[in-house]
């Protein structure tokens, strides 16, 4: 059995991560360090200490605890800390947090044992998310083939940073529905942004596109809409041919969420991607137009 | 020197008061009745005994009097002289504050002390008196209020549940024979013009007080007696009411509303409140100069309405009132103390015994003939038994008032179709009056006949029994042969499409007309009780006594007029049974729901029939059963259930166990001496617990005890011969339904604050007794302090006790512990009518209430906050609906068989208006009530409405007045609620 990697959380209750009631399963690490990245919490692999300031009611049991005299007075200093998280136990808040926890197959399989009867009604199931779970891929193909097993639909998030191989021979077989992010189709731009090439990304859903296309497993490109970064003309136009030369004709814009700066702020980050307001609706009808011969959902 | 002041303060008042009223003749006429001089001694004191003054109002004079005289007719009791400082200086919506916060009590006769107040406010601005001018509609007026948190957004934004345009379509599913396409989605208001103008009507109308039956039955009393007859023989009770019933019906004016399909109205107002000086009425006798001004809920009152009352009506009542006959004959006893304290439970029984739900497929099928004729039968029969003879014949009386009053209105139909120009109206008041002629004397034939006959039934029944709560049943079922009857008589489909819509039309003019009556709520009501109605539950749904599918067409059809009309009263509940009734009704059930954002109340009917298969009815009973008042499930038409008969607060006991027995906000050692706690004398977490049951034990008692004597007082006072005509059960036994006549006996209690104790005893289990977090001492400091410099204890409560509907199996074992004990130690208790006890959790808004009069909890609810509504888990718990849907579900029902309200407040993700976004709203709560469902649950009601919306319907009522949101059981508009309730709301977890 493969060891468990770390999990930022599981949601019981989803109605945006695929069709129905679903739980997601957010695995942590991620190949990609996107400056927008919407789940900061997903990127590292290793555990982090979050704080929430507002959260903080000031018991002070936290410094005392800290060896490493990494914490003052309603401030981490991340330089200090050697993330032990003696302070997390002590804390009465909850403003100081661990991220990041190892998660069983057998806990995640209660997870779903639990909800179950809400993904029948519904045609829900379970989401894999992240971070990027095939990053930890003997793990993803033991948990996604149990879960077949339970009769729970299965959908991978994914941004295509894995090894076509390995996934075909481990996780393809268990999967129901995969989401596939395209992100920036100027490579350079890509790697400026999101620190890595595009490459092996575009390829990759290039060739399960062809299988979704012969009875393989369904494939849905999803584009979020960064302001910026995705969402500009020139990177609009270029998915949109991408798609149809792959002869893609459904793809998922998704919109942007300002709300990830907090969630960047709590783990010490500073977001050098600043725009705070939701799109407007001519932003959104903009990027649509891009797609006006596809199925947008 | 400080008591000095308050005492010489209260002296002066009272002074004034005793020589304006001697010496100003505009005065003095108010201190005589019809009857003679209107004489009361009414105390003034307070706790610490710093203040004790009286005036006493005899022989047309007023004096004040010394402390030393011990005959108060009733007295104020302040809790030290700041109260009193305040009372002399607040404007009188302050001083039901007062009384909401425990700073002031009552003590005596209820009805003396409302003569008191309309005496002061008739001294204080006698011009009141003068024609009230209409005060605008609900909300209308109201200035903008102070809103929680957040900005309001602009309301023009919001897009009101109403204009959704979309709206599914299904092809012919469940027992459906003639609808082609049973969700009718074709129609909209616009296609009924006269439903949509009496729907104006509905909202531009000022509820009034109706003298008309007060007057009559006062009048017909004064003439022939209530206590002895005019030889001075004691009136048999049953006999004597129903001949004030039958003179009620025979005497009262016969209405038709002009363009309206039924004829009759409850009063003789375009919406009346209806009064019951027999029951609670005088409580608006204070209040009769300064309703039609209050803030919350204004009614209109002519002078000549006011006069009446005042001189003719409420001096009749004084003592006659199911609240003073106990206080009279039991002398005060500590149970109805209790219940005058508002803090540990409110007995229903003061008001009404009339949750019930009567047999009318007997009356539509035989008509009062043939109820009378089988009555005719046994009497017949008859050897001996005085009480079954005056019962019976006392039932043949009321029905025969019943008949007069149809005559009367057949009458003034053709008298009106002479007269009335347009020959289109002529044609129909011709076809009333053919109505009014055939029933409810003889058998119903058509859907319109069924309609006039259960309308003038619940009519009639209205004259006798208070309206709260009485129940309608099952209408699709009751309904349903009339309609096929009417479809099998037309030949062409147009015909039949045609029809369809005057169906509509029809159900829709008899939803309209159970709106044109409201309960009296005088103004403590409105912190009480906020917003209700009569709660006039319709059931539809189920299945057949047979065990059949009972989603019939006349389901489909109430439904649609349920989604057109929008109305918080009739109180639609719906039943799904998974085994029979079909997917497709389950999702027409949540699209209606997501229409109108707040109703039909949705029951898994096999979890609500499993909670009833302890008492032992027959199965074709159990699956007969309607939802009555709230959402409380009674057998229909044999089963007087008094399911409202009590509030009872389950926190309460637990302060009191916090207390050794003492309620703090009472400042009253009133319970057994279960030990300090802070003392170590409760070691382990099951002595405290043991310490709660104690509590709860003599709560109960007493509880149980008051409801018993209120049960003789009706028996005593006000029998219901004409309700039990309606009932199975009188004419077999002979008895009447107050005395135990109906074929099933039982009251149901509303247990409240189950969520609110159970996160307190895991936080007292867990910080206290295991993990030693803190002691009792600091925990009880803590709650004192309201947490105010507590924030780490807070903190600990907030991370480490797993509350109810986290998904914490501890949490969820103990919730069935309690309502497991609660149920118990109730069902153990016969009730005056011979049955038992049932119980339930859910709480109208007696959560609002009772949260204001306790302190903070060990939970981490703040002082005077509300708990949550019925029994839905804190918004603390989770923020997962799957878990809170699952614990809830996980609820044993035969703990609860008096129902439960379990709200969910719900933003669809997709809630956008296009075809898409509807189905897919749709389509994601059936999903969540479906699996509920599943997984055992018994009920859930919805509010489709987000945080949002309702703060701006806070900040601009104007725009929302027929925003209709669930509190819990019942319906309200949202702007007729009090500002603790709307933030109750607001603060309600919300998911999407």
């Amino acid at each position: 059995m493969a060891i468990a990697p770390l999990i930022v959380e599981i949601k019981g209750n989803s109605l945006d991560d695929g069709p129905g009631i679903r739980s997601v399963v957010f695995f942590k690490g991620c190949p990609l360090s996107c400056d927008w990245c919407h789940n900061p919490e997903g990127k590292e692999l290793h555990v982090e200490l979050a704080f929430d300031a507002g959260a903080c009611v000031h018991a002070g049991a936290c410094v005392k605890a800290c060896e490493a005299g990494a914490l003052d007075a309603g401030r981490v200093d991340r330089e200090r800390c050697t993330r032990c998280m003696l302070c997390v136990e002590v804390c009465p808040s909850g403003a100081l947090r661990t991220v990041g926890r190892q998660a069983t197959l057998a806990e995640i399989l209660r997870v779903a044992e639990r909800y179950k009867p809400f993904y029948r009604t519904s045609g829900g199931g379970v989401t894999v998310s992240g971070g990027e779970p095939t990053l930890h891929m003997e793990f993803l193909g033991e948990l996604l083939s149990a879960l077949k097993a339970l009769g729970v639909h299965t959908l991978l998030e994914t941004c295509g940073q894995f090894s076509l191989e390995s996934y075909l021979a481990r996780v393809d077989p268990y999967v129901d529905q995969v989401y596939f992010d395209i992100k920036i189709l100027d490579d350079e731009a890509h790697r400026r942004h999101c620190g890595s090439s595009n490459a092996r990304t575009l390829a990759n859903f290039r060739a399960l596109h062809v299988r979704s296309v012969a009875g393989g497993t369904p494939v849905l490109a999803r584009i979020a809409l960064i302001p910026e970064r995705t969402a500009t003309a020139e990177n609009l136009e270029a998915a949109a041919r991408f798609l149809r030369d792959c002869g893609a004709s459904r793809v998922a814009l998704l919109d942007y969420n300002p709300l990830w700066h907090a969630k960047a702020v709590k783990l010490g980050g500073t977001p050098c991607f600043a725009r705070s307001s939701w799109l407007t609706p001519e932003e959104r009808a903009r990027a649509r137009a891009y797609f006006a011969d596809f199925e947008v959902v | 020197m400080e008591s000095y002041g308050a005492n010489i303060g209260a002296t002066l008042l009272l002074r004034f008061m005793a020589l304006s009223y001697n010496h100003r003749p505009s005065l003095r006429r108010y201190l005589y009745g019809v009857d003679g001089p209107l004489d009361l001694t009414i105390g003034v004191r307070t706790e610490t005994g710093s203040v004790a003054q009286k005036i006493r109002f005899r022989d047309g004079k007023a004096r004040v009097l010394g402390a030393s005289h011990n005959d108060t007719d009733a007295t104020l009791v302040f809790q030290d002289n700041s109260v009193i400082r305040q009372m002399l200086t607040a404007p009188p919506s302050e001083l039901l504050l007062l009384l909401l916060k425990g700073r002031m009590r009552m003590e005596g006769n209820l009805g003396h002390l409302s003569l008191f107040n309309y005496l002061l406010s008739v001294l204080i601005d006698k011009t009141r008196l003068r024609p009230l001018p209409v005060p605008p509609k609900n909300g209308a007026s109201s200035q903008a209020r102070p809103v929680p948190n957040e900005p309001t957004p602009k309301s023009v934004a919001h897009r009101p549940p109403s204009q959704r345009v979309a709206r599914l379509t299904t092809g012919r599913v469940d027992d459906v024979r003639w609808l082609d396409e049973p969700f009718l989605a074709r129609y909209t208001l616009a296609d009924f013009p006269r439903l949509a103008r009496f729907l104006a009507e509905h909202f531009d109308t000022v509820p009034e007080l109706c003298s008309e039956r007060p007057l009559l039955l006062t009048r017909y009393f004064r003439q022939h007696g209530f206590e002895h007859d005019s030889q001075g023989h004691p009136h048999v009770p049953v006999l004597r009411q129903a001949q004030a019933v039958a003179h009620l019906l025979a005497h009262k004016v016969p209405i038709i509303r002009d363009g309206d399909l039924l004829a009759g109205t409850t009063t003789a107002c375009p919406v009346g409140v209806v009064l019951y000086p027999d029951a609670h009425a005088l409580m608006i006798w204070g209040e009769l100069g300064s309703v039609s001004g209050r803030a919350l809920n204004p009614y209109r009152v002519t002078q000549e309405t006011a006069e009446l009352l005042h001189h003719e009506v409420f001096p009749f009542w004084l003592h006659r009132s199911f609240r003073e006959w106990v206080r009279h004959r039991h002398g005060q006893p500590l149970c109805q103390q209790l219940d005058e304290r508002f803090a540990v439970y409110f007995s229903w029984k003061t008001v009404a015994l009339s949750h019930t739900v009567p047999d009318f497929p007997r009356l539509l099928r035989l008509g009062t003939t043939g109820l009378t004729a089988e009555i005719d039968e046994e009497l017949a029969r008859l050897k001996g038994d005085d009480e079954k003879r005056h019962t019976l014949t006392a039932m043949r009386l009321s029905l025969e008032g019943l008949v007069a009053y149809a005559r009367n209105l057949a009458a003034q139909a053709r008298r009106e179709a002479v007269k009335v120009a347009s020959p289109e109206r002529s044609a129909e008041l011709v076809d009333i009056a053919r109505l009014c002629e055939q029933v409810p004397q003889y058998p119903a034939r058509t859907l319109h006949e069924a309609l006039q006959s259960i309308w003038l039934g619940w009519i009639a029944l209205h004259m006798e029994n208070t309206n709260a709560g009485l129940s309608l049943g099952r209408l699709d079922q009751w309904l349903q042969p009339y309609f096929d009857a009417d479809m099998a008589l037309l030949a062409t489909p147009a015909e039949r499409t045609a029809y369809v819509q005057r169906a509509i039309e029809l159900v829709g003019c008899f939803y309209l007309r159970c709106a044109d009556h409201l309960p009296l709520v005088p103004d403590i009501g409105n912190y009480l009780f906020g917003g209700s109605s009569s709660d006039q539950a319709i059931t539809l749904g189920g299945v057949t006594p047979d065990g059949k599918n009972g989603v019939n067409d006349m389901t489909y059809v109430l439904l649609k007029v349920t989604e057109l009309l929008r109305l918080r009263d009739p109180n639609v509940n719906a039943r799904h049974n998974l085994a029979h009734n079909s997917d497709d009704y389950l999702r027409r059930l949540c699209e209606v729901n997501l229409v109108t954002a707040a109703t039909p109340s949705m029951h898994g009917d096999e979890s609500v029939m499993r909670s009833l298969g302890q008492h032992g009815y027959a199965a074709s009973e159990v699956r007969d059963w309607s939802a009555t008042g709230c959402v409380e499930p009674t057998l229909s038409g044999s089963h007087m259930g008094h399911t409202g008969s009590t509030m009872f607060n389950l926190v309460a006991p637990l302060e009191m166990a916090l207390d050794d027995g003492r309620h703090p906000l009472m400042r009253w050692s009133v319970g057994p001496r279960t030990g300090a706690p802070e003392r170590g004398v409760l070691p382990t977490f099951e002595d405290f617990y043991a310490a709660y049951e104690a509590q709860l034990a003599f709560l109960t008692h007493q509880a149980v005890t008051y409801n018993n004597l209120l049960g003789e007082a009706h028996a005593q006072l006000r029998p219901t011969p004409l309700l039990s005509s309606l009932l199975r059960g009188p004419l077999r036994k002979g008895r009447d339904v107050t005395r135990g006549g109906a074929e099933h006996n039982t009251s149901g209690v509303a247990c409240i604050g189950l969520a609110d104790v159970v996160d307190s005893l895991q936080a007292i289990r867990i910080l206290v007794y295991e993990q030693r977090i803190c002691d009792f001492a600091e925990l009880k400091a803590a709650l004192r302090d309201d947490f105010v410099g507590h924030d780490v204890l807070l903190a600990h409560i907030e991370r480490r006790v797993a509350k109810f509907g986290s998904g914490d199996q501890a949490a969820l074992d103990l919730a069935n512990r309690v309502a497991r004990r609660v149920h118990d130690g109730f069902a153990a208790r016969a009730n005056f009518r011979g049955g038992k006890y049932t119980t339930g959790f859910w709480s109208m808004s007696n959560h609002v209430a009772f949260g204001g009069l306790t302190g903070a909890l060990p939970s981490g609810r703040r002082a005077g906050k509300a708990f949550t509504p019925g029994l839905t888990p804190s918004p603390r718990a989770t923020d997962n609906l799957l878990d809170n849907l699952r614990d809830v579900a996980s609820l044993d029902p035969t703990s609860m068989d008096n129902n439960i309200a379990f709200n969910i407040k719900f933003m669809p993700a997709a809630s956008t208006p296009d075809d898409d976004g509807h189905a897919r709203a749709v389509d994601q709560m059936h999903a969540y009530v479906k699996t509920y469902f599943e997984l055992g649950g018994m009920q859930m009601q919805l509010n489709v409405v987000s945080s949002a919306m309702l703060r701006d319907a806070m900040a601009h009522p104007e725009c929302y007045r027929d925003l209709l949101v669930r509190i819990s059981g019942y319906n309200a508009y949202f702007v007729t609620l009090n500002p603790e309730m709307q933030i109750e709301l607001i603060e309600r977890a919300e998911y999407q």
